[in-house]
């Protein structure tokens, strides 16, 4: 059947739904996913969620985002998108990306280069409102029209004729949930224009004017972490109960005495772990205590409130929110005194304190930061540990976090480490700066809302699914075990749930771990191998 | 001298607006950084790599490569690079169209010479003009004939591929069919009736020596006039991506200046905090600066 054309002004015609999802139109994947029965059932809504929540876009749900009840309700919220766009281009309100975001609102030339670098667009089948340009583009029609001078008079001949009414901002609302912010269109563009940052600026003006956001981010996210020390939920009396069970664990599994060194003051190293870690993957931190203490490295953890969680979700969506979490972060590492901060295997983490936060923190505060892959590459490289390669004997690949790669230039140091410790590892294609997203960046790992972990797993986490399988293709048959090193948390959760929905461990034998549970496999001096396979779990 | 007067007037526009462009973005605020990797100023890390992959890294001393950046600004401003990889289909006419314009900028740019040459005293026929007044020649010619076809293709794919269709504007049409028309109309007059552009020439040296200016063809005004009008209007247009593409790379993308501890940074970041914000969101209080609502406990 023939997909109906979307236009840009579409945007703003009230209906039941813009696009209706097919599977039977997404990129094929590679075997064994290559007929379209091999694709999962896509959850529907139901007629109630249909009728309480804005669903017009794609019958996906992100933001669960109520429909006002009355014109009034809706001519209010219409009129604070206006006035929150006007914010976004004030140096008072949006100094933070002003600049990026002027350009990126006056340079788009619509020569449409980016559109294929985005895996979203492409995994879909192309949608055309999954393209970059589309909701930038309705932002910038709003903006030349509604905020520019002379903006109605010209708006025909400009192309600028659109209505904003609630139609259009609750359409873009959740259109600016169907982003990964992996910034692949903004390194394609011919002009340097960035139609990532526009999804991370509606975002903004949806939170920071309009107080409209996921509740996985805003108020069980980053205010949960600000209240209760963390968006886990984990409140510092439980992560010491938490870490006593890990040092337990380790015990049980190598025979190893470690005790996690917990706010020792002067230590040469803060190491701060996505707290999720702690409760989802806890042989992620107990790895990284195993190599710390091998290593003989002065460091601690804080159980400080916000200080054991590295996440920062304001990084997605709130730059009020960003300020707020990486300070504190800053603050405790000065309190304890430490020499530098080391985050563990979260990429949006590495991103917000090290990269964008750079330029919150100042004084006393500006404690370096660093990426735990650059120490490991020491540990590893310089024969700190006793390591045999041949304890990771499995088909490996490597998946690079957005965050960390593309987004910071920490490309090699996990790629040296693996090459010394696992002999079949392969890179997948294209990899490195070039990598695409897990699917689940920006939020929407964490994000369960209604049918939203189904487009994620078969939308966003498609390209992703396909680089992995065609990164295995030699050795697909499920006998062979493979694993897949996912250096971020937030990653780690994007593959797991694709893996899940694909049932990928039992149809390609394929399985996920972080980078430091392959250091410690490959460590002579632990007895039992380190990593465990789903069938021994 | 009307004509003239539109081509001092178009010369003003130009230069007045694009200095305010530029004083517009160069004077915005210290923004958080949102570099994107590879940074070709990365030394030794063409793969994509930066300062962050060194151990220790706020040890060790700023490394920046202007070669890098230099390799990587000169295929992309002359031949497009960025299109010719990401883009092929729009490559064969965005290059051409790029190309031809920059070749009539140095057509216009030997025009001058040619005309401070002349107005200096040098005769006619003399071997440095004459060098001058052929490259002229070359620049011109191929510049109108690369231009058009470049701007033809241009317009073919706005209105036939539908990727470009559906985001196309009339005012895109209207300005790929202005510069059609100034390059055909440059092609006019030099097959009709100026093949050495020496008319062309003296036209600007009328304009260096506000000396009035007689015995241009129909299509050589037609010409001067456009291409005037052109001048003027540019800098309202999106056509100045030539100011943006400064600040994307350089104060954008490529912006990875470190904000060390007493650092010119850090005084701008210590500035921009205190700026009063207004957002209305419930967990933001209005009118509070920035380092006030970023250090205030959250209820």
């Amino acid at each position: 059947m023939k997909r109906q054309t979307i236009r840009l002004k579409d945007i703003s015609k009230s209906s039941e739904q813009m696009v209706e999802l097919n599977p039977a139109d997404f990129m094929r994947l590679p075997y064994p996913y290559d007929t379209v029965d091999s694709e999962p059932a896509f959850k529907q809504l139901t007629e109630e969620q249909k009728k309480k929540y804005e669903v017009s876009v794609d019958g996906v749900v992100a933001l669960s985002l109520p429909r006002p009840e009355t014109k009034a309700e809706e001519d209010e919220l219409v009129r604070k998108f206006l006035s929150g766009l006007g914010k976004l281009l004030t140096k008072e309100n949006n100094w933070t990306f002003l600049q990026p975001l002027s350009l990126t609102l006056e340079y788009c030339a619509k020569c449409q280069t980016c559109n294929d670098a985005c895996p979203i667009y492409t995994g879909s089948g192309k949608q055309e409102i999954y393209r970059p340009t589309y909701r930038s583009e309705i932002l910038r029609m709003i903006y030349n029209k509604y905020l520019k001078r002379g903006g109605k008079a010209l708006a025909k001949f400009t192309g600028n004729d659109i209505d904003l009414n609630w139609t259009t901002v609750a359409r873009l609302a959740e259109l600016a949930y169907r982003c990964t912010l992996c910034r692949r269109c903004a390194q394609t563009c011919p002009m340097g224009v960035d139609n990532g940052l526009v999804t991370h600026e509606l975002r903004k003006l949806f939170s920071q004017e309009m107080g409209i956001a996921p509740i996985e981010l805003h108020s069980s996210g980053s205010m949960k972490h600000l209240k209760d020390g963390s968006s886990t939920g984990l409140i510092p009396v439980a992560l010491k109960d938490t870490v006593e069970f890990l040092e337990d664990d380790i015990k049980d599994r190598t025979g190893l005495d470690i005790k996690f060194p917990m706010d020792k003051e002067g230590a040469d190293i803060l190491l701060i772990h996505n707290a999720g870690e702690f409760l989802a993957w806890p042989e992620n931190p107990m790895a990284f205590a195993i190599i710390f203490e091998a290593a003989g490295l002065n460091w601690t953890l804080s159980s400080q409130s916000i200080g054991y969680d590295a996440v920062n979700y304001g990084l997605w969506y709130d730059d009020v929110q960003l300020a707020r979490v990486a300070l504190k972060h800053a603050q405790i590492a000065k309190e304890l005194g430490v020499k530098k901060i080391v985050i563990g295997e979260c990429g949006h983490a590495h991103k917000a304190i090290s990269v964008i936060a750079d330029r919150v923190i100042t004084g006393e505060l500006n404690i370096p930061r660093e990426s735990c892959m650059t120490l490991l590459e020491d540990i590893v490289l310089n024969g700190k540990l006793n390591l045999d390669p041949k304890r990771n004997d499995f088909p490996v690949t490597l998946h690079d976090p957005c965050n960390l790669v593309r987004l910071m230039g920490v490309v090699k140091p996990q790629r040296n480490i693996l090459n010394k410790i696992c002999p079949q590892f392969r890179e997948m294609e294209p990899h490195g700066v070039k990598n695409y997203c897990c699917g689940g960046g920006s939020g929407f790992a964490i994000m369960p809302s209604m049918n939203f972990p189904d487009w994620r797993s078969s939308v966003s986490g498609r390209m992703k699914f396909k680089q992995i399988l065609d990164a295995f293709q030699d050795v697909i048959d499920p006998n062979i075990r493979k694993m897949v090193c996912a250096p971020c948390s937030n990653c780690k959760g994007g593959i797991r749930e694709i893996l899940s929905y694909y049932d990928a461990w039992e149809k390609t034998g394929i399985a996920y771990t972080g980078l430091v549970e392959f250091i410690v496999n490959a460590m002579v001096d632990i007895g039992e191998p380190y990593i465990e396979w789903p069938d021994e779990m | 001298m009307l004509l003239q007067l539109l081509s001092y007037v178009a010369f003003m526009v130009f230069l007045v607006v694009v200095l305010a462009k530029v004083v517009k973005y160069a004077r915005m605020p210290l923004h958080l950084r949102w570099e994107l990797y590879p940074i070709p100023h990365e030394k030794g890390r063409e793969y994509g790599g930066s300062y962050f992959e060194e151990l220790d890294w706020w040890k060790k001393p700023v490394e920046k490569s202007l070669i890098g950046e230099i390799k990587f600004m000169i295929p992309e401003i002359l031949f497009v690079r960025g299109v010719y990889h990401d883009n092929r289909k729009l490559w064969y006419a965005s290059f051409p169209f790029h190309f031809g314009i920059y070749l009539v900028i140095g057509w216009l740019a030997l025009l001058f010479v040619g005309a401070l040459v002349n107005i200096a005293g040098l005769p006619s026929v003399n071997p440095i003009t004459t060098f001058i007044q052929s490259l002229a020649v070359i620049f011109g010619a191929v510049g109108f004939v690369v231009g058009s076809i470049g701007c033809l293709g241009l317009l073919m794919l706005r209105t036939f591929d539908r990727n470009l269709r559906h985001f196309a504007a009339p005012k895109d049409y209207f300005n790929l069919l202005f510069i059609l028309a100034i390059f055909l109309t440059g092609l006019l007059s030099w097959t009709s009736s100026d093949p050495s552009f020496e008319v062309s020439r003296d036209y600007m040296k009328s304009l260096i020596a506000f000396s009035p200016m007689t015995g241009a063809s129909p299509s050589l005004t037609a010409h001067i006039a456009l291409l005037s009008l052109f001048i003027m209007y540019l800098p309202f247009t999106q056509m100045t991506h030539f100011v943006a593409k400064y600040f994307t790379w350089h104060t954008v993308r490529w912006d990875d200046e470190r904000n060390m501890r007493g650092s010119a940074i850090e005084a701008r970041v210590g500035k921009v905090l205190n700026y009063k914000q207004n957002w209305s969101a419930p967990h933001i209080k209005s009118g509070d600066s920035w380092a006030t609502i970023a250090t205030e406990e959250v209820e």
